[in-house]
């Protein structure tokens, strides 16, 4: 669960001297909204994001709609992209959950992935949330519980073993701490069980409360 | 794979390419359509001229001086190749798209060695560091399989073997991570071990660096093995496109159909079914015909079909024909031309009277190599056929497979004595033939004649047709001399030429017309014995099918015998009654085609079968694959020459220590059937079949 | 051809034959180079064929009258130190060029081929005694060589014919047998060595004909430096003996005077380069065009 194995290979890319129009018809033929700008052998330049491409009203406000048409159709790549040393950058071996953290921190939805200055993929939100999305096996059908625990040694362990001695294979896991309550922490298990079956076994366990659950 | 918002890598729409002549602008490739997504490979089948390289080369204008793209858009990315500048497409080249071609050699500096050639795309594009680059090109190797990466880099080019550099190649494409990468023939020129390792190695690395891959081949079996998506290309056109299983199982276009009609497959041989060639030639460019392209070979053809162009359409999601009444081909699939059902009553086998009419006892051929040190020094030989003994019966076709360099060719030269023989017997209807041609009576010569492998260089380019066949008419007095032109002319008629072929010099001709003129000159003065080494294999399939079915006619008329050479197994089991696998100058197996097709195998011929490309993606073959490469001739391992790369070692006690030690010994499985191995016939026997072909497929053989 | 069939056999060659010809000479038309060569070449064979009829008059009386002049009416180019109208001379020593040269080049071809041939396809032994020795002739200066062969021999039509062929051989020999030995390895000589056909049929029926294309091209350049060959010889005394109209003899008899007349060297000198390279032209055009066609 690396960057490298979720990320984007073989992204579209952008060169400098492209004119922003051609670029624009590039992001929408290749439905992507982030492009990174590599020079030669693929070394990475910058980052074209939306904002980039919104122009700063103040510049236009004194232009005539020629003047408009012609600063649009002369703009460079080069003009608009986040300049390299902006650009927050991943490397291919880093865990997922910390290029996930690294776009929370600095508010960016799309990080380079580059070895050795070379790009050699993308990584954005949708490929993080495909992550999750795999990690819960959102495509699967089954029981869907949330159970509340305290932060104590050999919970979880408690919760796996029920679940084994019931006979049932655990679809997906994930965890977290309470939102609300930092000693408690929040686990959901995917099930291939019935609802009320799985509901009887687990409130077996005296220390744990069951948040919800679904069939989904 | 991802979701169907996946945008392809490479987009081609309309692509319309022409080059320039002295006649005037040639249309080379007309309204080819078709897209790649990521880590799928599209596969371009086609026969030679048809477009397919074309196509390829204009992806990234190689297309030379006089070539250029008319029409159309080629987006790779999202980013339209047609208006690129020479400066962005050698860039992307270098970068995003990488190309792999037939001759490794042609990719390779022969003055620098291969880690230095390797490491100068990284450190020029990529400004790495020496000793970074070098070992960035080590674990590259490693990925591509490459045995002992460190030793090779330090080698030259000419050092490897063809298989070696190819990985080599391959290994350097893959080097800067392409996002597409353009294969044009890699394997063809390869041994059939070979290439289905270097087959496996572009499926792995596929999936490992999610590489789109256009990839160009004339043989459908290795596009079967290969592609997810097949498109098939006629004279310019993309004619079909379709699913890998959809096209195979449904063919909707008459030329897919024919093209699969006539080639010969691992299950049929000349009595159970016929080639089925198809009628007449490719157009040439500057001659379309005004309908569809198609139309004047087609056995379907209406008058519709001649009207205007054909446009390409969807006849089921994801299928896509060019022809007015495709959703009717498959009906026709198991119709017969009249022509066709004659022969294969006619294969029908003859009777057995007496012995064999060749017989090759021993046989060695070796060549004496020049010793390395200027003084002294022993005399090596190199031992191109050692010890090989075979028998031709009459009215029969022998067989002959092999790896190149297995000596099967030059068992042929040695037989017709334009080798000379080192030791053993060939005796040829009872008379002794070991002495070189120029010392053979003119009766024994005109008894023995040949049919050779290139068709480009089998006629003399300075002569006429009437006279090439006519001379051994004459040298022979088969016919009085006032005859020889009537004579001539029925045997044009007889390869199906006719008489307007007397006076064409060979650059008129096709391959497959120069082929079959070829052979009427080696039957002209009705030899008892032909010798055929690859007479198909440097032509089209379609074409080859049609000399196929010559030779067969030519058989059963006049009761001639041959001895066919060939690499194709295929095309050996349609179309030999006998067959031998020979490995580095030795019989590993000999015995009735149809046995040596099922066990109990010689290990080689067991991995030579599961190497085959099958035409067919049904079809279920065993994956063997042998290791390392032909060790040379010169110094041959001792005992089994197999056993250094011999899969079934293992089953023989302590690691098969005798397979090194004693030359195999001859098992016979029936009295006809012999193995050369170690290995006990029964252990042998129970060894599944390697290919299992589903009997009540779609197809027709 | 069909509505030819049954004639003899030359009467069944004779339009391809023609047709074949007529392929090879419009080729020469495509290239703008080579008809520029031709129409050179086809201007001095003219003026050999016509010399009696354009010669304004006889190449060796002389006039005493008019020596060392310059152009007038009555000699257009001027005339020698012996008062010969240099025109005449010039249009005479054309039919001597015209008929050495290429007997020199048939000459050198002929005996070039044969050893060529001998060499390629025989090999081993034979090959290395006929080339060894064609190399000790390569490795003699040619002037060196052509004098000693004029000294030995005497100068005069015939041996000039002789030098230049003993000069020429060497190189005709060596390409021909590289040709051959190109050609020896392809099937259809396999194909007549299995059919027991003799070596000379082998080398001069199946080989040669299709050594004939670069072979010509080599032979029209050396009918070029032939011509300079047999110039150079006259130049040095060498050539033909006076007073026979002879293009080097007269530049190396002008040479004299070049301070009175310098335009009597001019003529000859003008003739010599004009006809070389009218040949190499030809040739290079021929080859431009053949090779494209392969």
């Amino acid at each position: 669960m690396l960057v490298k194995d979720y990320m984007t290979k073989h992204p579209p890319m952008a060169e400098p001297k492209m004119s922003v129009v051609e670029v624009q018809r590039q992001m929408s033929e290749n439905n992507v909204r982030y492009l990174p700008v590599v020079g030669d052998g693929k070394r990475l330049l910058g980052l074209i994001t939306p904002q980039s491409m919104l122009i700063d009203p103040r510049r236009m406000a004194s232009l005539n709609v020629w003047d408009i048409t012609r600063l649009l159709s002369d703009l460079k790549v080069k003009d608009i992209m986040i300049k390299i040393r902006s650009v927050i950058t991943i490397d291919p071996d880093t865990p997922i959950e910390q290029a996930a953290q690294v776009m929370v921190e600095n508010r960016v939805g799309c990080l380079p992935v580059v070895q050795e200055g070379i790009v050699v993929g993308v990584i954005t939100e949708t490929d993080l949330l495909d992550h999750l999305s795999k990690m819960m096996s959102g495509n699967m059908s089954g029981v869907r519980v949330t159970i509340r625990m305290p932060m104590i040694k050999g919970e979880l362990a408690k919760l796996v073993g029920v679940i084994a001695q019931a006979g049932w294979g655990i679809d997906a896991m994930g965890g977290a701490l309470c939102v609300k309550d930092a000693k408690k922490w929040d686990a959901v298990v995917k099930i291939r069980a019935s609802k009320e079956e799985v509901v009887a076994a687990l409130s077996a366990i005296s220390s744990q409360e069951i948040i919800d659950v679904r069939e989904v | 794979m991802r979701g169907p918002r996946e945008v392809p890598i490479l987009q081609i729409e309309q692509l319309a390419v022409a080059y320039a002549t002295r006649h005037g602008d040639v249309a080379a490739v007309r309204d080819v359509s078709f897209e790649i997504h990521r880590a799928q490979t599209f596969g371009i089948v086609g026969e030679s001229g048809c477009g397919k390289s074309t196509v390829a080369f204009g992806m990234v204008n190689f297309l030379g001086r006089n070539g250029r793209i008319t029409g159309g858009r080629i987006l790779f990315q999202g980013q339209d190749l047609v208006k690129r500048s020479e400066l962005e497409l050698r860039k992307l080249r270098g970068d995003r798209i990488a190309m792999v071609y037939q001759d490794p050699m042609q990719a390779l500096n022969p003055a620098m060695t291969l880690g230095d050639q390797m490491a100068e795309v990284l450190i020029v594009h990529r400004s790495m560091k020496r000793s970074a680059a070098m070992e960035r090109c080590k674990q590259m190797l490693e990925r591509v399989y490459m045995p002992d990466p460190a030793s090779v880099m330090r080698r030259y080019p000419h050092q490897i073997s063809g298989g070696q550099q190819q990985r080599i190649v391959i290994a350097m494409a893959l080097l800067n991570d392409p996002a597409l990468l353009i294969m044009d023939e890699p394997t063809t020129a390869l041994d059939v071990t070979v290439e289905a390792a270097v087959l496996d190695l572009i499926n792995d690395l596929q999936n490992e660096f999610d590489t789109a891959i256009m990839y160009i081949s004339h043989n459908l079996g290795v596009i079967a093995r290969v592609s997810d998506e097949i498109g098939v290309m006629y004279a310019g056109e993309m004619v079909e496109r379709a699913d890998v299983k959809d096209i195979f199982a449904r063919p909707s276009h008459p030329y897919t159909l024919g093209l699969l009609r006539c080639i010969p497959r691992l299950d049929t041989t000349k009595r159970s079914t016929t080639l089925q060639p198809i009628r007449g030639r490719v157009p040439s460019p500057t001659a379309l015909p005004p309908g569809c392209i198609f139309e004047p070979r087609c056995p379907f053809a209406r008058p519709a079909c001649s009207h205007q162009p054909i446009p390409m359409r969807e006849i089921q999601p994801g299928h896509w024909a060019r022809c007015l009444y495709a959703e009717e081909i498959l009906e026709h699939k198991d119709d017969l031309s009249d022509d066709m059902v004659n022969i294969i009553i006619g294969v029908a086998p003859k009777t057995d009277n007496g012995g064999p009419i060749l017989r090759v006892k021993e046989a060695k051929t070796y060549y004496p190599v020049a010793s390395k040190q200027i003084i002294g020094g022993q005399k090596q030989y190199v031992k191109a056929v050692d010890n090989v003994s075979m028998e031709a019966m009459p009215g029969r076709t022998l067989g002959i497979v092999g790896e190149s360099g297995c000596g099967k060719s030059t068992l042929v030269k040695t037989i017709i004595g334009l080798e000379k023989l080192s030791g053993g017997e060939i005796e040829f209807m009872g008379m002794d033939i070991s002495t070189p041609v120029s010392k053979r009576s003119e009766a024994l010569i005109k008894d023995l004649q040949m049919v050779f492998q290139n068709p480009d260089s089998t006629l003399n380019p300075s002569f006429s047709v009437g006279y090439q066949i006519a001379r051994p008419l004459r040298r022979f007095k088969t016919v009085p001399r006032n005859q020889v032109r009537d004579e001539v002319i029925r045997l044009l008629n007889m390869m199906r030429l006719g008489e307007n072929y007397y006076g064409r010099l060979p650059r008129q001709l096709s391959g497959g017309e120069k082929q079959r003129v070829a052979i009427a000159r080696a039957i002209a003065a009705q030899p008892k014995l032909v010798l055929c080494d690859e007479p198909v294999s440097a032509l089209d399939v379609s074409v080859q099918a049609a000399v196929l079915n010559l030779l067969l006619e030519i058989q059963q008329q006049l009761g001639t015998t041959m001895v066919f050479i060939a690499h194709d197994l295929s095309v050996v089991r349609f179309f030999c009654d006998h067959l031998a696998v020979m490995y580095l100058g030795q019989i590993a197996e000999i015995g009735p085609a149809e046995a040596i097709y099922l066990p109990p195998y010689h290990p080689y011929t067991e991995a030579l079968l599961s190497a085959v490309p099958i035409p067919d993606p049904s079809a279920e073959q065993k994956h063997i694959r042998l290791g390392g490469s032909v060790p040379s001739a010169l110094n041959p391992p001792t005992g089994c020459r197999f056993h250094t790369r011999c899969p079934r070692r293992a089953m023989l006690p302590d690691g098969g220590a005798i397979c090194e030690r004693e030359d195999p010994p001859a098992q016979f499985d029936t009295d006809q059937h012999r193995i050369y191995c170690h290995i006990p016939l029964e252990e042998l026997r129970k060894m599944e079949a390697v290919v299992t072909i589903e009997k009540e497929g779609p197809h027709v053989g | 051809m069909s509505a030819l069939s049954g004639g003899t056999k030359t009467a069944e060659k004779r339009p391809s034959r023609l047709r074949r010809l007529w392929g090879g000479f419009s080729i020469i038309l495509e290239s703008r180079v080579g008809t520029i060569g031709l129409c050179i070449i086809v201007f001095w064979v003219l003026v050999a064929i016509f010399a009696p009829l354009l010669a304004p008059r006889d190449p060796l009386s002389q006039d005493s009258d008019a020596i060392n002049k310059g152009s007038s009416e009555q000699y257009l180019l001027g005339t020698d130190q012996l008062g010969r109208d240099i025109l005449s001379r010039l249009i005479f020593g054309t039919r001597t060029i015209l008929v050495l040269a290429p007997l020199s080049v048939l000459a050198s071809v002929t005996v070039g081929t044969i050893l060529g041939l001998t060499a390629g396809y025989f090999g081993g032994l034979v090959d290395e005694v006929v080339m060894r020795l064609l190399d000790a002739i390569m490795a003699f200066p040619t002037i060196l060589l052509y004098l000693i062969i004029i000294a030995a021999i005497g100068p005069s039509a015939v041996n000039v014919v002789i030098a230049i062929t003993f000069v020429g051989t060497p190189g005709i020999a060596r390409l021909v047998r590289s040709l051959t030995l190109d050609i020896r390895t392809r099937d259809y000589i396999r194909a007549a060595q299995t059919r027991g056909e003799h070596p000379l049929y082998i080398m001069f029926v199946e080989i040669l004909p299709n050594v004939r294309g670069p072979l010509i091209i080599d032979a029209l350049l050396r009918v070029g430096y032939a011509i300079f060959a047999i110039g150079t010889l006259g130049f040095l005394g060498l050539g033909l003996p006076p007073p026979t109209p002879d293009w080097g003899g007269m530049v190396a008899e002008a040479r004299k005077f070049i301070w009175t007349a310098p335009l009597n060297v001019l003529w000859p000198i003008l003739a010599i380069t004009s006809l070389v390279v009218g040949l190499n032209l030809f040739a290079d055009g021929l080859r431009e065009e053949t090779t494209r066609y392969q």
